[in-house]
Parts: structure tokens; C-alpha cells; sequence
């Protein structure tokens, strides 16, 4: 029975963790609710508002995304002080992420590394960071299943594929999607080195349809929204999910999860864009909101029971944010590499992320950008004063002749890198979250001693006249840590199915439970866990 | 061996009249040779389009459900199941069932089934098809879900009077004065093919009218076009060779390309054809000629409108207020259609994704097929790849569920700016197509019918259940 106010399972979020493990729910007869704070848009509206974006805005994808008053998430326009994320400590942790229906996967690359073996077992090989609570090999059927849920392409050549450590049990279902020309001239050029850039698994159309959506075309505009869902998003779920009977409510804004006697979650408040409260009860709640979100609305609901908050006897609820701390390298070089054809990102170096040294300092992973470069380098062409044909031809020639190389590193587990609840309101009077975070000495001996040299040495193989490294470490808006999973209750959120330690009936998944997140994007981990979260869900309704 | 098994008279008994029953053919041993004859007259007769499930049912064992104007009707298991398929089938039952519409317990087929078409196959060729069928075909042991049609189309028996009236009963006759190539095209044209099954429009009772053979019809929610040599609105203008390129590809640059039925045709049969079998088909359909032939000085359906754009108007405007305006089928184009089709609607180089002007879909006779293609998508399956165009009704994977004003205005769009600037759209023109397609009004004079008379009523029943071939159920996904 599912109505506007219960059902079986209710789910916070309509992110690709909800839409996974609504979706296995739904095929095992339960009735699902799902709960989305932001608004349920068209691709077409986002494709267009992005389009009709002024170049200079551009730099900013949540342009694409203006957020609802009800539901603020991050944009480029904020001053700090009136921000929606409220940042303390050395580091900002300036992350993007989408209220709508869909959530942030509308504006990934769809780049989906896995982690090896060894990224599981930090603690135990290199005596830094924590393990995870369980082995590679349990995760691997999950990641098996994610790459045919999403629809994830791959190199079928086992020397281009990653883990190189791991076991592969299944193919991808579609082949690595080629080259662009810069691509290639890179590959060639790192290979001097020593180091293979290898193809990167997607979760993109390479070549063919999958699963009744289209082959990519090669817009090259995967971020900030694929225009003809050749990527996978969560948006492309939402109207299966429909049709297998889920009820969607938009434009709701959960507040508070409410425990009962046996401290298991009774039910979930939420605000109307009129501002008006309403509650919806259920069997079963998962929160898939984000690893931002999840642990604030945790941090929100604390009542006489649970006085650190829902799922928090751990304290561990908002602690251990992680991310994947990114230093970038603007290569001007003599020849033209031209980047843009094809998907965003496509290919990179993960050899680089693995080693002994992870016991003194993080490993990195570098990419090649494949964003076309005309976006980036028109301003600098106008700031030299050309116009008419001489500023054509020289957005063509840097458009050609720039290239960005992207390092990005694995960062600690540290529960001093926390999310609080701020002072300051949110629009409907909701904290906003407070974020404190250090990327930490791991990181920042990884930047001296290892990846900022390897970077310089690619960038002169290049054939660089000019080498621009960005300042500080920019986020990867890979939120990670806030939820984190392990099998000691005293010091983890959540259990091996991402279920809360303090509440049976209550489950986590996604990158908040991650105890480890390497270098590689984060997002086939999260549908992982969420397959992994679906099925003991599933089993434990059995047993309801 | 079976004496040690039998411990009864009574479990004899049983098995007794199995082995007395009549000998079934599946008992003979049909030539490997044989069975591929009648695979690939299998083929070209396209039955595996309909008598599979494609969404993971497996071949020749039914279950695909297809609508027709009273009820959907779903498709029979036809593998040699003795249980479930037509494994029981003698060869006469079997000839019966393809070119005269009678099952093997003598109750009518729906003319869903195209044996109007098929009855003119030959002897032989009914013989290596039952070959075929016996012995080239894995049996599937699984039931077919049934068809049931409300009352009072449910009575099979009313298809015998329409069959009196229109169900040619000759096999196919060689033409002295044509070429053996033009009679073998005509063979498979008019037979194993059904060209005229979509292609020809329907009489009042449902029944091809023969005199307006090949010049068109409404198919659910597609219009198959007029295909007779007429050169404004046949393909009068096409060459032997791009016909051939046409049912090998499903698509001719900057002309045409197969979505619907005919892309199920390309995908399942002609793109299987030998070459001598395509040209034969080519020669014989390039020689039919069109009832209504029009001045030969007009344009084409397949060559109007030009590439261009109308961004200049509302680029940087909201797009909320840009899909209101005077340019609301623009907006919604480069929103939804451009980034495959291009801003000018140019389409791309390969020709995989088409230009939207010098296309038949945009410069034809009527609407239908800008429509249907833009609320069903395209999905055709070549040795040149899978050329996918997804959906944008309310199917589950629909991109972006275009409502019936929206769709109107995008087709109106595409007419004026890149096809038959002549047509216009109404969103109820898009419900209808939504819908299916156009209703037909038989439910109706059936019901009347029955208080008529029996004889009216039993033919006027037996064209209610003439079925808009391969009209799916609308959520089908390409999953």
C-alpha cells in the first residue's frame, strides 16, 4: 500500500543511490515513496538554461541548475558569508551538488574507476587511514552490477582496464569510446615516461544504445547535462520508476527522522515550498540525499534518545569528509593536442594512485581534460585587445594549443575534517551545513614530493612554453566520509549494507559510508554499495 | 524398455493410442537443404517480427501483444512445441494456417496473421516453410499467452464470411510478358514480403483495395507511403540500386529512412535478402504503377526545405518564455532534437543521424510520420549498426515526455522550416497518433451489425478484427 504519506519504503533522495535501490525494490513488490527536496525539471529546460548561460557564467554548471529557494544547494554567485555550505578550518570544501529530481549525476563526467584491492586495505598494507569492513572481492559482484545497471563502457584489453590487482568477473557491456586527438598525442607522450593512460570506464553509450537510451554524439557537453541522455543520470530512471509505481514527491524538504521506543525510525517530517510540514511513515527509510545532506539532516533530528543526533552514538555522523583534492595544470604548448571530441574526460594515468609510498604521502591520479578548450580561452583572447579575424584565430590556436592536466589525490580518513550544523539559515530556516576541513599532510607531501613533480614532468613532455598550476587544491565535488562504514558500531555510522549501527530499520548507502576513496571518482563505489544496501533491504522486508 | 515401465493396463492404454495417432511430418526427415529454403522464405515472410516477444521472449514462440482497434491480440507460439507450438501440425494443416487464415483445429486466424499475402505461395515453397518450421526451429515449451477479445469479436467463426470476400485463393502465376526477375519480384512483393499488407490502403471493411494497390496507408500510428512509381508522391524518383540500398539499410541519405513497421521489416527480412531477390523486388515494385498519378513537375517528398535555424530570436532568452512565444517550435527543437540532428537540422555527415529537410518524414503527404517519429522514436537493427532515435512520449524511457501542444509545435516547426510547409498540426492530430493511431469505426458497425443481420454481422465482425499490423502496446520499451 502506498499513498501520499507511507509506504513499505521510503527513501530520501532521488539521486542514483535512491533510483538503484528503488528500482530493486519495486521489482520485489514493495511499494516505494521517494522524497526529493528540489524540483522535477525536463532535460530540455536544463539543456536549455545552460545554452542561453552567457559564456562568462559558465564556469559555474549550477547555472544549468538554479536552485529552489526551498532547496539551496551550491552555486558559483554566492558571497561566502551568505553561502549555503559555511566553511571553517584551512581548506574549503567547495563542493557542487543538485537539489533536483535526478541529483548531481545530471552534471557527472560519468567517469567510473574502481577501487582496487589495495585501496580497501590502506590500514592494513601502509598503516595509514582505515580499512574497509570488507575485501574487494565481496564488492566486485556489485561493481559487476552497477557497470551493466548504469551502462558503464570499458576497455576489453585486460592491460587497459582498472584494477590491474583485482579480479574482473564480468566484461563491460560496451567498448572504451575512442581517443580524441589530444588524447591520443598524450597517450603517446606519457608513454615516453613510463605511464599508460589508460581508457576510462564510463557510464556512457559508446557506439551503440543501452538500455533504451541513445548512443552518444559526442555534444562534448557531458558536464554540466548530457543533452540526449547517452550518459547515464538518475533523471533517465525517473520515468521507468513511475511506470513501475513509485510515488515521487518533489519540492519536499525532509527535516527531521523521527525515532520511536525501540529507537527504530518511525517516520520522516518534511516542508512543502508553502512551508508546511507533513510526515510520512514506513517500514523501511534510507536516506540518499548525499553525503552532505544525509549527515545534516542525521545531525537535525537528535531527540531525548538520540542526542548526537539519529544514527550518531558513534559520534562518528559528519566526521571523516572526504573528497579527492585536485591540482590542475594549464599546459600552453607549441603544437596543437586539440581536446573536445568526444566525452569530457575519457582517459587517464591510474598507475600513478598506487605504491609503497601511500605509507608516506597519497597517491594521484592524472587526467587529461577533454573539455573543448574554446570555452576557456576566449576571455584571455579578448584581454589581449583582438578582434574580428586576429581574435578568431587565436581562440582557435589556444583552443588547439592549451590543455589542462588535472592531479588529483586520495585523501585520509580524518574525523577532525567535520560537518556541523552552522548558526546561519537556511529559506526555510534549516541550518545550513558547516564544513571544516583540511586536506592534511597526507595530501600536501603528495603535492611536493610526488604528484606536483610528475605533473611538471608530463607538462614539459608536452612540449609546454607555459605552465599554469593552480594555487590551492580545488575540490572534485566527490563528497565521501560523512556516514562512514565499519563493523565496530563505537566508531562507524554504519554496517557492511550501509544499514545505522543505532537503528535496524534506517539505511545510509552511498559515498558517505566509503572508508577509503583512492583517487577515482566516487560514484560507481556509491551505486555499489547501493546495490549492495538494495538486497539486504530486499531480505530484510522478506523477513518483515 | 517400456514393458519395464508400464506397470498397468491403464498406463498402457494412453500410450497405446499415441503410437496409433497419425503420422505427424515431424517424423520425417527433412534435407538440411530443405530447411534452409524455408528459413530463409521464413525471412523474407518476416514471421519472427511478430511471433517473438522481443523484449527477451525467444523466437517463434509468441507472446508479442499487438493492438488492434478491439483488443490487443497476442502472438502464437509457431515452434514445433507439440504442446504449445504447432508441432502437431501436418503439412496441410500447416498450408492451411499460412495462406488461408485456418488453424489446425479449424477455427479462423485473426488476419493479423498476413495470409491474404501469403496465399500465393507455392506448393514448394509452403513445403520447405514446413520444413522449416518442424525441424529448423527450436521447440519452445512455453504457453503463449492467450488472445482474448471481448464479445463479441471473440467469435473466430466471423472471419469466414470476410475470408469468402477477400481472401484471394490462388497461388502465384507466372507472367508470360514480364521477366523472370519482375515475376519473382512479384512473388515476394506481393507474398512473403506483404509490401501491400501496410502499403496498400484498406476499403471499408478493412480489405485492400486492389485498384489503389501500394499508394499508402495509415498503419497505428505510422503512415506507410505510397511506394508505386509515381514521382511526387511514390518513389518514382528513386533508382533500381537505391530501392536495394534502401531495404538493405533502412535508409537513403537526404531522403527517406525505415522507422515502425518497415524498420522492423529492414531489421528482421530485407536486409537478409540475397541481392537477386532485392533487385527482383525492386524491379517489381518500380513497375507498379499509382492509381492517382500527379504531375510529374511537382516536388518531391523527398526533396523540400533547406537547412537553417530561428536561434537568433530567443537564444539568451528564459527558456520558460522561449518555448511561449511566436518561436516556441524552434525552442523546443534545439532543446530536444538539435544536438543529434544539428542546429540547422543538417544532420550529420555519416547520414546516421539524418537532416530533417530533404527527408520524407518532414516533406510528406500528410503529418503522421513527424509525429510518430518524434512521440516513438526510431529503432533499427542493420549490419551497419543499431540506428536508435529514442522516444519522446510517455514510454519509460522516453527523454523527455513532450506533451501534445509541445509536439505540435515542434511538428509545425519542422514542416515550415525543413519540410511540407503545406501541413499543419494540431495537438489533437498528436493524441490521435499517441493514441495509436486513427480508431476505426468497425467496434461500432459491428454492434449494429448484430442486430442487422447474421450475415452482415459476421462479415463486419471479421474486419473489426482486421488488426493495424505490429500496432504495439504503447509502453514497450527498446530495453
Amino acid at each position: 500500500m502506498v499513498t501520499k504519506n507511507s509506504a513499505d519504503v521510503v527513501i530520501v533522495g532521488t539521486g542514483v543511490v535512491g533510483v538503484v535501490i528503488a528500482e530493486q525494490l519495486l521489482d520485489a513488490g514493495h511499494s516505494v515513496l521517494m522524497i526529493e527536496a528540489g524540483p522535477r525539471v525536463s532535460r530540455a529546460e536544463v539543456v536549455e538554461n545552460w545554452r542561453n548561460a552567457p559564456l562568462g557564467v559558465k564556469g559555474d554548471t549550477s547555472v544549468a541548475y538554479p536552485p529552489r529557494p526551498w532547496a539551496p544547494h551550491p552555486t558559483g554567485a554566492e558571497k561566502p558569508e551568505n553561502a549555503y555550505l559555511q566553511f571553517t578550518g584551512p581548506d574549503a570544501y567547495d563542493q557542487t551538488f543538485i537539489r533536483y529530481a535526478g541529483g548531481s549525476t545530471w552534471h557527472w563526467a560519468g567517469t567510473s574507476w574502481r577501487l582496487t584491492p589495495e585501496d580497501m586495505r590502506l590500514n592494513s598494507l601502509y598503516g595509514v587511514g582505515r580499512d574497509w569492513a570488507f575485501d574487494y572481492d565481496t564488492l566486485e559482484p556489485y561493481y559487476v552490477r552497477t557497470e551493466h545497471k548504469l551502462g558503464i563502457c570499458g576497455p576489453s584489453d585486460r592491460a587497459q582496464q582498472w584494477p590491474q590487482t583485482g579480479a574482473r568477473s564480468a566484461d563491460y557491456p560496451m567498448p572504451a569510446l575512442p581517443f580524441s586527438p589530444g588524447e591520443v598525442r598524450f597517450t603517446d607522450v606519457v608513454k615516453t615516461l613510463g605511464y599508460n593512460n589508460i581508457p576510462v570506464s564510463q557510464a556512457r553509450n559508446s557506439g551503440m544504445p543501452y538500455d533504451g537510451r541513445p548512443a552518444c554524439c559526442a555534444n562534448n557537453n557531458c558536464v554540466p547535462v548530457c543533452p540526449v541522455a547517452a550518459k547515464y543520470d538518475a533523471e533517465t530512471a525517473l520515468h521507468r520508476l513511475e511506470k513501475k509505481g513509485v510515488t515521487l514527491l518533489v519540492d519536499s524538504v525532509v527535516y527531521q527522522v523521527e525515532t520511536n521506543a525501540q529507537n527504530k525510525i518511525e517516520a520522516v517530517s518534511y516542508y512543502d515550498q508553502h512551508k508546511q510540514s507533513h510526515r510520512i511513515t514506513g517500514k523501511l527509510f534510507v536516506l540518499a540525499c548525499n553525503g552532505l545532506e544525509n549527515p545534516k539532516l542525521l545531525l537535525m533530528s537528535k531527540d531525548d534518545r538520540n542526542p548526537n543526533g539519529v544514527a550518531n552514538s558513534s559520534d562518528q555522523v559528519g566526521r571523516n569528509m572526504m573528497d579527492h583534492p585536485a591540482r590542475s595544470f594549464t599546459v600552453t604548448t607549441k603544437d596543437p593536442y586539440w581536446s573536445g571530441v568526444g566525452p569530457v574526460v575519457n582517459s587517464g594515468i591510474m598507475q600513478t594512485s598506487q605504491g609503497s609510498f601511500r605509507s608516506e604521502h597519497a597517491g594521484a591520479y592524472f587526467r587529461y581534460n577533454n573539455f573543448a578548450r574554446n570555452r576557456f580561452v576566449t576571455f584571455a583572447a579578448l584581454k589581449k585587445g583582438l578582434v574580428g579575424k586576429a581574435l578568431d584565430e587565436e581562440i582557435r590556436r589556444m583552443t588547439a594549443c592549451t590543455a589542462d592536466i588535472v592531479a588529483a589525490h586520495e585523501i585520509l580518513a580524518d574525523p577532525n575534517n567535520r560537518l556541523t550544523l552552522s548558526d546561519k539559515k537556511d529559506w526555510l530556516g534549516l541550518p545550513k551545513p558547516s564544513i571544516h576541513y583540511d586536506v592534511g599532510d597526507y595530501v600536501r607531501k603528495s603535492w611536493e614530493a610526488y604528484s606536483q613533480p610528475i605533473g611538471k614532468q608530463i607538462a614539459e613532455a608536452m612540449g609546454a612554453v607555459d605552465i599554469k598550476i593552480s594555487p590551492k587544491f580545488n575540490n572534485s565535488k566527490h563528497i565521501m566520509g560523512g556516514t562512514i562504514m565499519g563493523k565496530d558500531a563505537s566508531n562507524s555510522v554504519v554496517d557492511v549494507d550501509c544499514r545505522s549501527h543505532d537503528h535496524e530499520n534506517l539505511f545510509i548507502p552511498g559515498g558517505g559510508a566509503m572508508a577509503a576513496g583512492a583517487c577515482g571518482n566516487s560514484t560507481i563505489t556509491m551505486v555499489a554499495l547501493a546495490l549492495k544496501a538494495g538486497d539486504a533491504i530486499v531480505d530484510q522486508m522478506r523477513g518483515a | 524398455m517400456i514393458m519395464k515401465t508400464i506397470t498397468s493396463f491403464a498406463l498402457a492404454a494412453p500410450l497405446a493410442l499415441v503410437a496409433l495417432a497419425p503420422v505427424t511430418a515431424s517424423a520425417q526427415e527433412f534435407s538440411k537443404e530443405l530447411i534452409d529454403k524455408g528459413r530463409y522464405l521464413a525471412t523474407a515472410s518476416d514471421c519472427v517480427a511478430c511471433h517473438t516477444n522481443h523484449a527477451g521472449g525467444k523466437p517463434m514462440a509468441g507472446g508479442l501483444p499487438m493492438s488492434s482497434p478491439v483488443g490487443t491480440i497476442m502472438s502464437t507460439n509457431i515452434t514445433p512445441s507439440k504442446q504449445f507450438g504447432i508441432g502437431n501440425y501436418t503439412e496441410a494443416q500447416f498450408a492451411d494456417a499460412v495462406r488461408k487464415g485456418v488453424r489446425g483445429d479449424g477455427a479462423n486466424l485473426y488476419p493479423a496473421m498476413p495470409y491474404v499475402s501469403y496465399s500465393n505461395m507455392t506448393d514448394e515453397d509452403i513445403h520447405a516453410l514446413y520444413a522449416y518450421f518442424m525441424q529448423g526451429v527450436q521447440p519452445v515449451d512455453e504457453k503463449a499467452p492467450e488472445t482474448s477479445l471481448p464479445f463479441p469479436m471473440n467469435i473466430r467463426a466471423s472471419m469466414m464470411g470476410w475470408n469468402m470476400l477477400f481472401r484471394p485463393n490462388e497461388m502465384h502465376k507466372d507472367d508470360p510478358a514480364q521477366s523472370a526477375e519482375w515475376n519473382r519480384g512479384r512473388y515476394l512483393a506481393e507474398g512473403a514480403a506483404h509490401c501491400s499488407t501496410c502499403h496498400t490502403p484498406r476499403g471499408a471493411l478493412m480489405q485492400e483495395q486492389k485498384d489503389l494497390n501500394l499508394t499508402g496507408s495509415q498503419i497505428g500510428p505510422w503512415f506507410a507511403p505510397d511506394i508505386t512509381n509515381d514521382k511526387v508522391h511514390g518513389i518514382g524518383t528513386w533508382t533500381q540500386e537505391e530501392l536495394v540500398t534502401y531495404l538493405k539499410t533502412g535508409r537513403l541519405d537526404h531522403r527517406a529512412q525505415a522507422a515502425g513497421s518497415m524498420a522492423e521489416a529492414i531489421s528482421y527480412s530485407f536486409q537478409h535478402l540475397t541481392d537477386p531477390d532485392l533487385n527482383a523486388i525492386a524491379t517489381y515494385v518500380r513497375s507498379v504503377p499509382s492509381a492517382n498519378a500527379t504531375q510529374a513537375s511537382a516536388p518531391t517528398r523527398f526533396d523540400q526545405g533547406k537547412a537553417g535555424n530561428e536561434l537568433a530570436a530567443f537564444r539568451g532568452r528564459n527558456y520558460a518564455e522561449g518555448i511561449k512565444g511566436d518561436q516556441a517550435g524552434a525552442a523546443l527543437y534545439t532543446a530536444n532534437c538539435a544536438s543529434c540532428h544539428g542546429y540547422n537540422a543538417q544532420g550529420t555527415t555519416d547520414g546516421y543521424y539524418p537532416s530533417l529537410f530533404h527527408n520524407a518524414a518532414t516533406a510528406g503527404d500528410n503529418p503522421t510520420n513527424v509525429i510518430a517519429a518524434i512521440l516513438y522514436g526510431v529503432d533499427r537493427h542493420t549490419k551497419g549498426g543499431h540506428v536508435f532515435m529514442p522516444p519522446f512520449g510517455d514510454q519509460p524511457n522516453t527523454v523527455n515526455a513532450l506533451s501534445n501542444v509541445e509536439v505540435a509545435s515542434l511538428s509545425n516547426f519542422l514542416l515550415k522550416d525543413y519540410g511540407n510547409a503545406k501541413l499543419t498540426v494540431t495537438p489533437e492530430d498528436v493524441q490521435v497518433i499517441r493514441q495509436g493511431g486513427p480508431s476505426s469505426q468497425l467496434v461500432l458497425f459491428a454492434r449494429i451489425g448484430m442486430g442487422a443481420g447474421a450475415a452482415a454481422a459476421l462479415i463486419v465482425l471479421g474486419a473489426a478484427v482486421w488488426l493495424f499490423r505490429r500496432k504495439r502496446a504503447q509502453t514497450q520499451t527498446a530495453a
